[in-house]
């Protein structure tokens, strides 16, 4: 039981001042990307794209943290950031062997969206399994008395003194979008950094192309890691603690998540493409 | 995951832990720099140091964020702030010989960001947001610049991405005697390095749990500074044992020895001190001795 | 041709030994009672009931195997560097990262359990003594598992990221699947066997416990026994399934449809799950039927 849900939370608002001041933000990481570089000003886009859908995709997937794994409220009994880590960063690994393999970069997107989607579904399925065959507890959601899917009922399958329990339909469907998204977002953001990389990298440091490529794949891998997770924090930290799926109140935070995420992303965008520029060395 | 935040009020002010902690990392740093004045890599081991000063700071930062009960648990601010470390440090590394202190400067404004952006976007509205997340960047760009130079001996981007050289030969044609000669020149390998390598992915784990796990691991109502900071200097040193691990690679058997002595016995004896007060401030210490009841509604 | 019964035979293995590995990191994280059950551990002594758990508080599941798989890989990839075989490299990068996981259990435990002294929680050091070596198996298992279907996957199926990024991005996914899949059977129907069965554990009945066991006190090996029933095979057919599949698809269809066959596949597969959830979800329904009398909660 977690004693930590929501005291920090500002409610569902969005802060006019902040998004403002957000906006400005991204601005100007787009126009001093532009005046450093006009060919990085695509992958900074690529980027804050990619992070605003890492924030948008985190919201879908239904954790439920340590009430979830005594059944007392419904969702995947781990945390928030983590799981969509996990998601996304398998799907990052099918998009970047795609991406290797055919060099298409709309292939490359939908294969790590596709291969985020399918560990979220195995995973869902697994919990689901358990709870059934194992615990014999059926599904049943705490928030919403009907599922918005198969019109199954709730209230009457949730036992007394529990949130709810289980994986329901609606909760396995958003952690299947979950990760889908997650999986497309850190994929973008890893194609778009690695682009940017072996051919600004290759003139830098006066190397061919093949020579400076695992240099490049390392270097957008782990930069990739590095904003999916601050992506994924900023968006838990929106979430504070748990949420059931799209149906849950708190997705209707999602446009607040995917404005800082964006914010964040240019910014870090900004910086990890001054990799790239003649500044420094 | 966690039952209760309550942290302990410190006995060390949190500012003087920050200066030293900043000093000592940047210091720290720079001291490796000896290894290019002298031609050898056995003063590596410094920017192990470093990166463990920055743990040590850090760990007591992330006390201060979390006390607020983020609703994400203690692990997620060690995950934003070597997300956000790694950016800045990877980048800062191009500055050559002023490459720390760039890191510290870059790694700042990013935490800046990011801590606006969680506080005035994300309406966490926590006071200590911005300056925490500000200082949880430059932990984790300063931990991860340290143990990186620790493992290749240097702080410099060529260093970090150039792992050996290869020799290539190239048929530069017939010349007029008939005998085929050949252009024998020296090419970098990337694969090979510690970024090219990835392994710098290892030190930004090590150094992401390094700096969560002495508060995560010591919160509760008689949680006290002076273990959850001896255990950041153990839960570091154990880090550093690894990267002397890996720093056999780039820095051959002397220095990779040296690094890796000087991590064991440091671990060992913060590991035995962090024991020592763990029996201090527990209830009892017992071995093989049954359940106290002390008297539950059962 | 040739290639691809290649790429099948090492695929298969690739799953063998992540089913293994998913077994492994599960009863492990029981036995050692980490991750979101955990809470519960530390709850109890708040609520009375002082027990005799390990209370192994080291972040959640995929942090913590993200770090022991990252750091498994990349001291095999330190060796292999040095020209180390591969497998007696990915055998020391194993015992490296099992040590640094021991440290991180024993200083977890220990420090836990010394900040609820408030609440007369002693530590009770045999714990450390008898368990740790336990849990440090089974992560060896998991560790070495993981380490190896990341060689796999650089050396023979040639993907692009470097040995110690897989490490880190499959100890992640390796953390996900195993704490989603096992901690509900260990956090609901170990934790509180005092429970009904068949139901949620009622809020107020948190923190209690079950602190005994069939004779004596109840250890967390007791834990690992019960857990290794259901919740680790569950974790090991999980995490097994996701690499089979995601190498399955890649490895036979990137070629198929110019590239997109990889991508219908995984298309087909995910339906395909989200089928067999539906299937369980009415099973469940159907079966057990729905909780018509008030129950009572037990606490």
């Amino acid at each position: 039981m977690s004693a930590l849900g929501g005291k920090a939370a500002g409610g569902d608002s969005i802060n006019p001042v902040g998004t403002v001041v957000g906006l400005v933000i991204i601005l100007v990481s787009i126009g001093i990307t532009a005046v450093l570089g006009s060919s990085l000003v695509i992958p900074l886009i690529g980027i804050i794209v990619g992070g605003a859908l890492i924030a948008f995709g985190v919201h879908f997937v239904p954790v439920g943290g340590a009430p979830a794994a005594m059944g007392q409220a419904p969702g995947i009994a781990t945390g928030v950031a983590m799981l969509a880590a996990g998601a996304g960063l398998a799907g990052l690994f099918g998009g970047a062997w795609a991406f290797e393999t055919t060099g298409d970069f709309l292939i490359s997107i939908i294969g790590g969206a596709v291969g985020g989607g399918l560990m979220m579904a195995i995973t869902c399925l697994m919990v689901n399994a358990t709870y059934v065959f194992a615990m014999g507890i059926p599904a049943a959601s705490g928030k919403i008395a009907k599922d918005p899917i198969t019109g199954d009922t709730f209230p009457e399958y949730k036992s007394q003194g529990t949130e709810g329990h289980g994986l329901p339909f609606i909760s396995f469907v958003g952690g299947v979008i979950g990760g889908l998204i997650a999986g497309l977002g850190g994929t973008i953001i890893y194609i778009e950094l690695l682009d940017a990389y072996s051919t600004g990298l290759a003139t830098l440091m006066q190397a061919k192309p093949e020579a400076i490529a695992p240099l490049a794949i390392s270097l957008a891998g782990i930069f990739a890691i590095g904003f999916f997770l601050v992506n994924a924090v900023l968006a838990a930290y929106n979430i504070t603690g748990t949420i059931e799926g799209p149906h849950d109140p708190k997705f209707k935070r999602v446009p607040r998540a995917i404005i800082g995420c964006a914010v964040a992303s240019a910014f870090c965008g900004l910086i990890s493409l001054l990799l790239v520029t003649n500044i420094g060395m | 995951m966690t039952a209760k935040m309550e942290a302990s009020e410190g006995k060390m002010p949190h500012n003087k832990l920050l200066t030293y902690g900043l000093v000592i990392a940047v210091v720290g740093t720079y001291l490796t720099y000896l290894n290019v004045l002298t031609g050898v890599a056995v003063f590596s081991f410094f920017g192990g140091i470093a990166a463990v000063a920055a743990i040590w700071w850090g760990s007591d930062t992330i006390k201060h964020l979390c006390s607020y009960g983020l609703g994400t648990g203690v692990p997620s601010a060690g995950m934003i702030a070597f997300g956000s470390g790694a950016i800045a440090m990877i980048v800062g590394t191009k500055f050559g010989i002023a490459s720390p202190i760039v890191t510290v400067i870059l790694a700042a404004i990013l935490g800046a960001v990011i801590g606006y952006t969680a506080n005035n976007i994300i309406n966490m509205n926590i006071p200590v947001m911005i300056m925490s997340l500000m200082e949880l960047a430059i932990v984790g760009a300063l931990t991860m610049l340290g143990f990186a130079s620790m493992a290749t001996g240097s702080f410099e981007f060529n260093q970090l991405i150039i792992g050996s050289m290869s020799l290539s030969v190239e048929n530069a044609g017939a010349a007029a005697g008939g005998a085929q000669t050949f252009l024998v020149t020296a090419i970098p390998q990337y694969g090979n390095s510690l970024i090219g390598g990835a392994a710098l992915a290892v030190i930004f784990f090590l150094g992401a749990l390094a700096l969560q796990h002495p508060f995560n691991a010591c919160l509760g109502p008689n949680e006290s500074q002076d273990r959850t900071l001896m255990l950041a200097l153990s839960c570091g040193f154990l880090s550093m044992i690894v990267v002397a691990v890996i720093s056999l690679v780039f820095l051959g058997l002397l220095a990779g020895v040296i690094n890796l002595v000087i991590s064991l016995i440091a671990w060992f004896y913060c590991y035995k001190t962090y024991i020592d007060l763990s029996k201090r401030d527990a209830y009892a210490w017992l071995d093989s001795k049954p359940i106290i009841e002390v008297g539950g509604d059962q | 041709m040739e290639e691809i019964v290649l790429g099948i035979g090492i695929t298969a293995l690739a799953g063998a030994l992540a089913t293994v590995a998913g077994a492994a990191e599960d009863t492990e994280s029981d036995i050692g009672s980490q991750g979101d059950p955990n809470s519960q551990v530390q709850l109890a002594p708040q609520m009375g009931y002082i027990h005799r758990i390990f209370n192994k508080a080291v972040s959640g599941e995929p942090p913590a195997y993200g770090l022991w798989c990252a750091i498994g890989a990349g001291v095999a990839w330190a060796f292999l560097q040095l020209n180390y075989n591969p497998a007696l490299a990915i055998i020391l990068g194993s015992i490296v990262a099992v040590f640094v996981q021991g440290i991180y259990c024993t200083s977890g435990y220990l420090g836990r359990t010394a900040s609820l002294a408030k609440f007369k929680q002693p530590v009770y050091i045999d714990i450390l003594k008898s368990l740790t070596s336990v849990t440090m198996a089974h992560a060896f298992v998991a560790i070495f598992c993981t380490t190896a279907v990341c060689y796999l996957m650089s050396a023979a199926l040639h993907h692009p990221f470097a040995l110690p990024l897989l490490g880190l991005i499959w100890g992640i996914a390796l953390g996900a699947a195993g704490s989603a899949s096992g901690n509900p059977f260990y956090g609901k129907e170990r934790q509180y066997q005092n429970q009904k069965f068949g139901a949620g554990v009622p809020i107020s009945a948190s923190g209690n416990i079950v602190r005994y066991a069939e004779a004596g006190q109840r250890s967390s090996l007791d834990n690992g026994w019960f857990t290794t029933k259901f919740a680790g095979p569950a974790s090991g057919i999980c995490f097994g399934l996701i690499v089979f599949l995601e190498l399955w698809r890649t490895v036979l269809f990137e070629k198929a449809l110019a590239g997109w066959g990889a991508v219908i596949a995984g298309i087909v597969l995910i339906l395909v799950f989200t089928f067999i959830d539906r299937w369980i979800e009415v099973w469940g329904r159907k079966t057990y039927g729905p909780y018509t009398e008030p129950e009572e909660t037990s606490s």
